[in-house]
């Protein structure tokens, strides 16, 4: 008996002492002297938590900005690097691209532009290397030979015409090439760093914050930068310092699991809840859930290439079968807003009143009748890719589809899979998705320019091209809104694919976090959010 | 002896071709391209094909896999697409990881199942017996994702006792040990009470008893001993399971083991971390199966008079 109760003695000692045993996750402890030179406000300053702790939904796999096109790599260079424009979402105002690392900028002539940049930046490098065009000629010419060179179509060559002026050359008029600079792969990297041999070069960037620790698959904790270049600017800046002595990125892949560390207060943020377990979140005291309009487009789409999808009128037919209604609360608990244009809520532009293709049957029947398939009698597949949201909206949809006659098999399949099998032109109807906040030329252009890579419908149209170009180039603003107006009613009209829902952007976090900016597609801003005490 | 482990490690040589070449043809025909998934949304068909070129997927499969086989011979497992790292030193960085949690749940499953499934074979058809029985259909039957959650739910939402994910001290490797090796036990305490079972019934078992050994001497030194190599094998089988079989688990509890790496890996077609990070499994498998029949001479000294004949 006693050897029994020692025995349990012993588990009880031993789960109490391994539960004992690790580290404090919650990295409390406010310090009462940390951002006090940064500008930031004193009383702010005092009362929060050293560390912000984020948890993402996917892990963080390459930190080099121009090796990477990762949506979590770069929420988390962003803390560290800084842009010559940044995309504003709140912070800075209105508009919505404004002065970063350069000052201003001006077209000389439709291919060149001068650009002035900050004269006070330097490097978080140890030596406060100054940042100098040549660092900006340096970083743009290196993308060009590196994935990222997608983020700068159109870059010819950069000239340094003085220490903090620099020309960029390009092939010709886009009324998007500045924004393209607000990418966070572009930010402007050290030349000396690649030039002395330095290890991973790409680590030094000018931003408040630098690298501390990264263990793949585990952690990246960044670490407030004392002597940053920037620390006198007042806090409405965006290029103000950071609050948090460090801000930690942990992936949680597995969705609950996520969930539940922030409610444990392990993490302070909970990137993308699912929203089915949005009530738990609601029903906690400590938790606040955050909903905006997101810039999520999902869309079912057609190959216009394959028979019988070439015909416009069934294509229309189709549009007006589905039943998006049912598709959004089927797919997101109705968490998201219905559209019938073509462009991502929120880009410039974004006209949303054409007549378009609502939910309704008897006009599909009608419109089948007129594209020659009065009977229906049509067999094709549905291809997406497997899991939620996906399969909740192909259900909806193949049943959408029986009542005109179309019989769809649904094909769901890796993304990877469907990806390839829609640029060989494979499938015949699928399901996709696009995120795009910023630049309309990467809804237009990739998604349905002649050629382009992302153009999975395979639709072309030279006066879709056409309007296509006029949107990108046209210096007129208002005839280039009307161009815009015209191209989207074109799209919807022609129908290579059926807009359903725009997701909403949905993310929970500790009800004390303050100074975040969030952004609908998801490259949100850390870098002066911090938890207050 | 000596000879037999060497003559084991010389075979991992054509497992290596085997595994690389099977892994190459299963990544080559399972479609979706790796300079796709790295390009981006933006990028032009142009910009893809330069990916392509520079990443050599336009080259045959053969020359694929014979550039790839160059490298392994000297040592150099490539770089990952998407990480752009060494595929070997990303895979050491993970394997203690895996080690450890694959360590911590066989030794759970041992601690627990060996004690069960011999108390439910001395007491078979009884009470005790099914109990112990429907425990293991409970472990084998529930899928561990479930569990682990539950787990989490209850130890640390609730009682706070350990983190819910991550790797952080030895008390965040509790949940997922247990996770993992739950079912584990369940499976090990099966095999250990039928192999106990066949034992009891053998005539050595009654002149060991009749010659007045104690029921614990009986079922201990001459039950147990003759009992263990099935529960050896399943043992060494669950450890080489878990190295590769612990994705759900090492997901949920955000476990940054080889499990994940493959998995990630996979879904972004990175062939060579794929192809490198299998080829390492299966010599960890061979190594594991290598130290199991080891074992089996320890124990048995028939198996090991075969060795030194067979060496």
């Amino acid at each position: 008996m006693k050897k029994k109760l020692a025995l349990l003695l012993t588990a009880a000692m031993l789960t109490a002492s391994l539960a004992g045993c690790g580290g404090n996750n919650s990295g409390s402890g406010g310090s009462g002297d940390s951002g006090s030179s940064s500008g930031t406000e004193a009383g702010t300053a005092a009362g929060h938590k050293e560390s912000l702790i984020i948890g993402t939904d996917a892990d963080i796999n390459n930190l080099n900005l121009q090796e990477q096109q990762d949506a979590t790599n770069n929420v988390v260079l962003k803390n560290t690097h800084q842009t010559l424009v940044f995309f504003n979402n709140g912070s800075q105002g209105d508009d919505r691209f404004v002065p970063c690392l350069a000052t201003e900028w001006e077209f000389t002539d439709d291919t060149h532009i001068t650009m002035k940049l900050r004269d006070d930046v330097y490097f978080n490098d140890g030596e406060k290397t100054p940042m100098t065009a040549e660092d900006v000629k340096f970083t743009l010419d290196m993308a060009m030979d590196n994935i990222v060179a997608s983020a700068l179509k159109g870059y010819v060559q950069s000239t340094v015409i003085d220490e903090h002026t620099i020309e960029i050359e390009i092939e010709s008029y886009n009324n998007e090439f500045v924004q393209s600079l607000a990418s966070v792969p572009l930010s402007i990297q050290s030349k000396k760093a690649y030039d002395d041999g330095v290890e991973d070069p790409y680590y030094i960037g000018t931003g408040p914050y630098k690298f501390d620790e990264w263990v793949e698959g585990e952690y990246c904790r960044l670490v407030k930068v004392e002597d940053y270049w920037g620390n006198d600017l007042p806090e409405t800046d965006n290029l103000a310092p950071g609050v948090a002595e460090t801000i930690e990125f942990r992936p949680y892949i597995e969705a609950s699991s996520r969930v539940m560390a922030l409610q444990a207060g392990e993490i302070d943020v909970c990137v993308n809840p699912p929203i089915n377990e949005l009530q738990y979140l609601e029903e906690d005291e400590n938790v606040t859930v955050y909903e905006q309009t997101g810039t999520r487009l999902f869309y079912f789409a057609f190959n216009v290439e394959k028979e019988p999808w070439n015909n416009e009128t069934l294509r229309q037919a189709v549009a007006c079968a589905i039943d998006r209604n049912a598709v959004l609360e089927a797919a997101v608990y109705g968490k998201g807003t219905l559209q019938t244009t073509i462009l991502n809520r929120g880009l410039w532009g974004f006209y949303d009143d054409m007549e378009g293709f609502d939910y309704d049957v008897d006009r599909a029947k009608t419109l089948m009748a007129e594209a020659g398939y009065a009977d229906g009698g049509i067999s094709t597949t549905l291809s997406y890719a497997s899991g939620a949201p996906y399969e909740q909206i192909a259900t909806i949809i193949q049943a959408n589809l029986a009542e005109i006659g179309i019989t769809a098999t649904l094909e769901p399949m890796e993304t990877a899979t469907l990806k390839s099998e829609c640029v060989e032109g494979n499938q015949e109807l699928f399901l996709w998705r696009w995120n795009e906040d910023s630049k309309v030329d990467f809804v237009y252009r990739d998604l349905f320019y002649t050629g382009s890579g992302s153009n999975y419908h395979h639709y072309s149209d030279p006066k879709a091209d056409e309007l296509i170009d006029a949107v990108a180039t046209e210096k007129d603003p208002d005839t280039r809104l009307a161009d815009a107006q015209e191209l989207q009613t074109y799209l919807v009209d022609a129908c290579p694919q059926v807009p359903l829902y725009i997701a909403n952007l949905v993310i929970a976090y500790n009800k004390n976090l303050q100074g975040q900016y969030f952004y609908g597609g998801g490259n949100h801003d850390w870098r002066h959010a911090y938890i207050a005490e | 002896m000596l000879r037999y482990i060497l003559k084991r490690l010389v075979m991992l040589i054509p497992v290596i071709l085997v595994t690389s070449f099977l892994i190459f043809w299963a990544m080559s025909l399972t479609g979706g391209d790796p300079a796709l998934m790295l390009a981006g949304d933006n990028a032009t068909p142009e910009q893809i094909e330069e990916i392509r070129e520079e990443l050599g997927l336009n080259d045959p499969f053969f020359v694929r896999y014979g550039n790839y086989m160059k490298g392994m011979l000297t040592g150099d497992m490539g770089k990952s697409y998407v990480t752009k790292r060494d595929v070997f030193k990303t895979f050491m960085e993970r394997l203690p990881n895996t080690l450890m949690l694959g360590g911590a749940a066989v030794l759970i499953a041992v601690v627990v199942s060996l004690p069960l499934g011999i108390y439910t074979a001395i007491h078979q058809n009884t009470w005790k017996d099914t109990a112990g029985m429907i425990f293991a259909l409970f472990g084998t039957s529930m899928p561990n994702f479930w569990l682990g959650l539950m787990l989490i739910i209850i130890f640390s939402l609730h009682l706070g006792l350990f983190p819910t994910g991550g790797k952080g001290g030895l008390n965040s490797l509790v949940l997922p040990a247990v996770t993992v090796g739950f079912g584990l036990a369940a499976l090990i305490t099966r095999t250990t009470r039928s192999s106990m079972l066949d034992v009891l019934r053998q005539d050595y078992m009654t002149t060991a008893r009749a010659k007045g050994c104690s029921e614990k001497q009986v079922i201990t030194v001459h039950g147990l001993k003759n009992a263990l190599i099935p529960i050896i094998t399943a043992i060494g089988l669950q450890m080489s399971l878990v190295i590769t079989g612990s994705v759900l688990a090492e997901t949920v509890f955000s476990w940054p083991g080889i499990g994940r790496l493959v998995y990630d890996s996979i879904s972004k077609r990175d062939t060579p971390m794929v192809t490198g990070a299998i080829i390492m499994c299966s010599i960890l498998m061979c190594i594991i199966n290598l130290v199991v029949d080891l074992i089996y001479a320890f124990f048995d000294p028939r198996i090991k008079a075969q060795y030194s004949k067979k060496g």
